[in-house]
């Protein structure tokens, strides 16, 4: 370990002789001493020199020590200066409210000089070690909070413009970085591609997972108008780099001359359809795919649809759904159902906002333990 | 969430209840690696308890069943009630992992 500098002890005592006594005690600790006479005094060079830890006395004219060890902690930057009280009081209850205002020890006089010492070492070192979690603590969120600004530069900077559909996303990580992931391809005569994955886990594991996928999509060699073969291409690649993890995800093509709409499905929820023309909401299920990243695939089922003027679509991850309440009640699919099914009239982003508000109403302040993707598309 | 294991004539059987979630995800990962660590090629996991999985949880099972298939053994998952039942379907692990409706009939399977 380095120390750039040496650590500092203030020590706070009205009467000189005591200071001398403690001065010579501690010489041998090996920290720079300061030294007050007053509470005011005390205050001022805590302030300014934010000593390692401080020795106080607790009767003192003025204001006393309890007084100042009140002060001291009420001010954020003298708040973790561990303070030991040194004092003639002896009684249970003088070392009970010095501890109940905040000091780490209470030590009672007349002292015995090891004593004062090894209490001394061990509140430094416990300072210095809490410090040093502190530091780590910071350090570590900024690299999450890096992570995270960088997968969102991974996201589709804005939504495609097709003809004949309208689209709206709601993206939010939990913890930061997370490892949902959408993306768009535009292909020729008016076909778009969709993509939504959700990569197992949280913060940067899953981040890592997430750009990968990213980076194999943008990489994919050709048109990626078959959705079989784009999870086919995914899946093979990623079985060499996610072990033991794994990657639901959708793929859907949607041709907005034919308005039809292909899907292919990895273990990924089924996304919800509402119908214009019975103004019903179902799920779309495929299943027996299991997510990528596992195992080879055999053969990817591709299912489809054809939709109509004033359909929708509803592509979620299980963030969403597995939204928890205080009382460990899951949000589930069929509140989504519901929510998508009452608020379809408007358009995507009225029906986005709706689906937004009734989760968090649900949830009612319990945070997400998870990333959460709504996607809405509409037919116009 | 409560791991219980025990082993009949050669068979594995470790019974997961409540809710295997972020919480608890890495607490079954470690009771779980534990448990075959000491050997074994047979197991069968009972969720005739589990409430909740996440996919976290799915994670662990498969693990389990992936090192259970590097030693050339079988695994069955049993007894699987409501909404982990969905999970497993959903999510198409039901293909890479053999479910059995009871306890018994994946012993029965296994002997």
């Amino acid at each position: 370990m380095i120390h750039m500098q040496k650590e500092s002890i203030l020590m706070v005592d009205d009467n000189p002789t005591n200071l001398q006594v403690l001065f010579q005690t501690l010489e041998g600790v090996g920290c720079r001493m300061l030294v007050a006479k007053d509470g005011q005094t005390a205050l001022t060079i805590a302030e300014k020199k934010l000593p390692d830890l401080i020795l106080l006395d607790i009767m003192m004219p003025g204001m006393d020590g309890y007084e100042v060890c009140r002060r001291l902690k009420s001010q954020s930057l003298t708040q973790n200066i561990p303070v030991i009280f040194l004092s003639a009081l002896s009684e249970t209850e003088d070392k009970v409210k010095g501890l109940d205002i905040g000091a780490v020890d209470y030590i009672t006089k007349p002292f015995q000089p090891e004593e004062v010492i090894a209490r001394v070492n061990t509140h430094l070192t416990i300072h210095r070690l809490k410090s040093e979690v502190e530091t780590q603590k910071d350090q570590l969120e900024h690299e999450l909070k890096t992570v995270s600004d960088l997968q969102c530069d991974l996201l589709p900077e804005k939504l495609p413009d097709i003809d004949g559909l309208e689209l709206a996303v709601y993206y939010e990580t939990s913890r930061y970085a997370g490892g949902d992931y959408y993306d768009f391809s535009e292909m020729p005569d008016n076909c778009l591609g969709i993509l939504l994955a959700d990569a197992e886990g949280h913060s940067a594991p899953a981040a890592v997972r997430m750009a990968m996928t990213r980076a194999l999509f943008s990489a994919y060699p050709s048109v990626p108008s078959d959705p079989a073969d784009v999870l086919t291409y995914l899946n093979r690649h990623l079985c060499k780099v996610v072990e033991p993890s794994f990657i639901t995800a959708l793929y859907m093509v949607y041709d907005a001359h034919q308005q039809l709409l292909q899907m292919a499905n990895a273990g990924h929820p089924p996304p919800l359809i509402y119908r214009a023309s019975d103004g019903a909401v179902t799920t779309w299920p495929m299943r027996g795919l299991f997510p990528m990243g596992i195992d080879l695939y055999d053969h990817v089922p591709v299912s489809e649809k054809k939709l109509e003027k004033g359909d929708r679509l509803l592509l979620y991850t299980d963030g969403v759904t597995e939204r928890f309440n205080p009382l460990r009640e899951m949000y589930g699919e069929q509140r989504l159902i519901k929510q998508f099914a009452a608020g379809s009239a408007g358009n995507t982003k009225d029906i986005l906002d709706g689906i937004i508000y009734d989760v968090e109403k649900f949830a009612d302040g319990q945070s997400a333990d998870d990333d959460q993707v709504l996607l809405v598309v509409i037919v116009k | 969430m409560e791991i219980t294991h025990k082993e009949e004539s050669g068979i594995l059987l470790v019974a997961i209840k409540g809710r295997l979630d972020g919480l608890t995800v890495p607490i079954a990962e470690r009771s779980i690696n534990e448990i075959l660590e000491r050997g074994g090629d047979r197991l069968l996991f009972d969720f005739s308890e589990l409430e909740y999985l996440s996919s976290g949880g799915l994670r662990v099972i498969l693990s389990a069943a992936k090192e259970i298939k590097r030693r050339e053994g079988q695994v069955f998952l049993c007894a699987m009630q409501g909404y982990v039942k969905e999970i497993f379907e959903v999510s198409g692990f039901t293909s890479i992992i053999p479910i059995k409706d009871t306890v018994e009939s994946g012993i029965a399977e296994l002997q």
